[in-house]
């Protein structure tokens, strides 16, 4: 099973830094080797221990999004079919349910079905009876379903491709080392200030240019440099009960709320999620009131999941692109993503690549590449699209010698 | 200009390993955090195997014993109906059964036969290996 | 972790590369009643000693990356209960695979095992009575295995052996087995007939004690085993 390989960048290629080991810098290193930049990716952590690897693992169709969300619709579900060609094998490709379950709820379907049909998401209209057949778990009370091609991807090991894939090609991942600050001199970021957990040294990593990819700590990363990103981090709650009750993603079709998605994760099934805004990424309850209000939710959708067991309960979060003034629940926040040229601000060689979903994370990498390699001079289309990307297992193996 | 992280380039080398147990990697063996009843088996059914080891190069030492004439046999006869001697005897038998019984249960199980019944199967054989030892036990006491 | 008054007692390995040998530090924390062992860790991390090295993703059992010994027992951080434990809680990193730093080992030793291909998705056994819809052959779902080396840590063979494939390992070539998703099973059964393969396991069972995603992988090894015994490879050496 081989698929393409691409020659390793030259000793001479511009040298790209990118903080933040998550979906988007993976992607974003996958994507600038293959353009013959030279990569180092900085993780504090284990690759995708932010935010990225604590999603349900909701591969979107976007038709969460197709009415109230436009942009991000159309992103998601471009992505959707995209990613199933590049990460073979990675995705539960069960497709998914908008179910509804109350009047309320069916006084948004002709405008879920429109937003569907402007957005170009392949749907399908089911009759109840056909609903519960093909889930027979579902509330028995389901007034109408749309059928959507979403999917399940498990939330690490498919990121994990792209890291693989960048390694083997040539670029320096490094998990574990933690972005103490960033080198700023004459208004350029020249590198980064880091801490290695492994053997516990200081160091600094060098660059020609530094790409913040640090999801709901960008504004973090971004003040070390004395820039700004209008990041609201915006965790939510999420619930895994026991028990796989059903093989396609649910979605409750309203406008958007809490607890409102099921996504099967092998034998779990994952209820998710609230929303509220905080400063600090790392500071994140899990409070009981959320749980509770997971399982009154799913179990709307699923009536079997008000008596499943626990398995674990947890927050992570968002990277909302908005301002504080902006941010009530976060929900209005829109989720499409934002890539962030510093030398705008005054500060050179420092660009900033936030917002976004899991499921766009090659689009993301890629608008960012390019805005990278336009910084660079390096003239190399992106290659992601068709590329199809090594097993997550590579990433654990040894990157094969290449001649030059 | 530099791009190296002093002490992440020796992350290639191996750190240490580390065992269950004391430090002999065996140890591990025995240590009952984290044990269930089939790591447990397979800890004293590899005691009773070298045991029975041990037991043979004794029975094969004491037989050797014949051959230097009857005075020397009979003063071992009157060691081997002692107390104390019994007792051996009856720990012998112990490690036979439980050998045996958990050899037919590691068969059984080892070969696919019935991979699901494994902790079953012990507490069955383990009644049935109690019930002879006890009976064998009565019967190598009731001999002295 | 707001929640009022407890502390618990965390006892931690330590280990830098470069250092002479390792150490355990012991830190207060304040717990609640929903506190798992990796928030305690998280908290340690954050607030007390920046330099502790601890590996998660998903905090909630479907990754497999906070494996460790909790009280000598191997688990997974993100969903063993703090509640559940002794006053003194000791968290070492897992066993028989080398130690990269603090809590974390190298997992590349514990991928190297595996044969070269293994199915990461496979028919789904879902709800029962569902239909599938239209346009798909069949529901599918991932593999069970999570990859948390809980398997490789608990198992005895392990313990005294670094060439033994290891329980997570041959319970993926059984999979293959079970449901080929194209690969040659002849090449899976010379794989697991070799010398270091499923002859080495004893039937311990620890594996299946200690894996938190229902692997069963000594049930598994143990059914290798029977379709080798049956004549299933043409391996001379076994």
């Amino acid at each position: 099973m081989m698929t393409q390989s691409a020659p390793r960048p030259p000793r001479d290629a511009p040298h790209v830094l990118i903080i933040g080991g998550g979906g988007t810098g993976g992607a974003l290193a996958h994507d600038l080797t293959l353009r013959g930049v030279r990569v180092t990716l900085l993780e504090r952590g284990e690759f995708t221990s932010g935010t990225t690897g604590r999603h349900h693992g909701l591969l979107h169709s976007g038709a969460r999004y197709a009415v109230a969300d436009k942009e991000s619709a159309v992103e998601c579900i471009e992505e959707n079919q995209l990613l199933r060609r590049i990460c073979p094998g990675s995705f539960e490709e069960n497709d998914g349910l908008f179910v509804a379950i109350t009047d309320e709820d069916m006084a948004t379907y002709d405008d879920f079905v429109r937003g569907c049909t402007e957005c170009e998401i392949p749907f399908t209209e089911l009759t109840p009876a056909e609903a519960v057949r093909l889930e027979p778990m579902l509330n028995p009370e389901v007034k109408a379903a749309v059928r959507v091609p979403d999917g399940t991807m498990d939330a690490m090991r498919m990121p994990l491709r792209f890291l693989a894939t960048a390694k083997h090609h040539g670029a320096t991942l490094m998990n574990y080392v933690e972005t103490v600050d960033l080198l700023v001199e004459g208004g350029d970021v020249k590198g980064a200030v880091v801490h290695d957990r492994v053997s516990g040294a200081d160091g600094e990593v060098r660059a020609d240019l530094v790409v913040n990819a640090t999801g709901p700590w960008s504004e973090q990363v971004a003040e070390m440099a004395g820039a700004h990103v209008p990041i609201q981090p915006s965790p939510g709650v999420l619930v895994a009960v026991r028990g796989r009750m059903s093989n396609m993603v649910l979605n409750r079709m309203h406008r958007s709320g809490d607890g409102d998605i099921i996504v099967p994760q092998r034998a779990l099934s994952v209820i998710g999620t609230s929303s509220w805004t905080v400063e600090d990424p790392d500071d994140l309850d899990v409070p009981e009131e959320h749980v509770r209000r997971m399982y009154e939710e799913g179990a709307k959708l699923i009536p079997a999941i008000a008596n499943a067991p626990l398995r674990a309960a947890w927050s992570a979060a968002r990277p909302l692109i908005g301002s504080d003034e902006a941010a009530g629940s976060g929900r209005e926040l829109s989720r499409t993503f934002k890539t962030i040229d510093h030398a705008n601000a005054g500060i050179g060689n420092f660009v900033t690549i936030t917002g976004g979903k899991a499921t766009t994370l090659r689009g993301m990498a890629e608008t960012c590449a390019d805005v990278v390699c336009g910084k660079l001079g390096v003239n190399e289309p992106c290659r992601t699209r068709e590329f199809v990307t090594l097993p997550h297992t590579a990433f654990y193996a040894e990157p094969e010698r290449r001649l030059a | 200009m530099s791009d190296r992280v002093p002490g992440v380039q020796e992350r290639g080398e191996r750190g240490p390993v580390r065992r269950k147990g004391v430090g002999v990697p065996t140890s591990g063996w025995f240590d009952p955090r984290g044990r269930a009843i089939g790591g447990f088996a397979f800890a004293v059914n590899r005691i009773t195997g070298l045991g029975l080891v041990f037991y043979l190069y004794l029975h094969l030492t004491v037989l050797s014993l014949l051959l230097r004439g009857e005075q020397s046999w009979n003063d071992f006869l009157k060691l081997a109906t002692s107390w104390a001697f019994l007792s051996l005897d009856v720990l012998l038998l112990f490690g036979l059964l439980y050998h045996g019984l958990n050899g037919i249960r590691v068969a059984l199980v080892g070969t696919g036969v019935v991979p699901n019944r494994q902790k079953a199967l012990w507490w069955s054989l383990g009644v049935i290996g109690t019930i002879l030892l006890i009976g064998g036990a009565l019967h190598i006491y009731g001999s002295m | 972790m707001s929640e009022a008054g407890s502390t618990r007692r965390f006892r931690v390995f330590r280990f830098k590369r470069g250092d002479m040998d390792w150490h355990f530090d012991t830190f207060e924390v304040p717990v609640g009643p929903s506190s798992t062992v990796l928030d305690a860790l998280r908290w340690i991390q954050r607030k007390l000693d920046r330099s502790l090295m601890i590996r998660h993703s998903c905090l909630h059992a479907s990754c497999g990356t906070c494996g460790m010994q909790i009280d000598g027992r191997e688990a997974l951080a993100c969903v063993t209960a703090v509640a559940d434990l002794g006053g003194t809680v000791t968290v070492e990193p897992l066993a028989n695979i080398p130690v990269l730093s603090d809590l974390v080992v190298d997992m590349e030793e514990f991928y190297a095992r595996f044969p070269d291909e293994i199915g990461s998705t496979r028919a789904s056994e879902g709800p029962a009575g569902a239909e599938v819809p239209e346009g798909i052959d069949a529901y599918e779902r991932f593999e069970d295995c999570i990859e948390c080396g809980l398997c490789l840590s608990a198992c005895p063979v392990s313990a005294t052996s670094d060439e033994y494939v290891g329980p997570a390992a041959l319970a993926a070539a059984q999979r293959l087995l079970e449901e080929p998703r194209g690969v040659d099973p002849a090449g899976v059964l010379d794989w697991a007939a070799a010398p270091n393969g499923a002859w080495r396991c004893h039937a311990a069972f620890e594996c299946t004690e200690a894996c938190p995603s229902d692997v069963n992988p000594a049930a598994r090894i143990m059914q290798l085993r029977s379709v080798l015994v049956r004549g299933g490879a043409k391996d001379g050496a076994a």
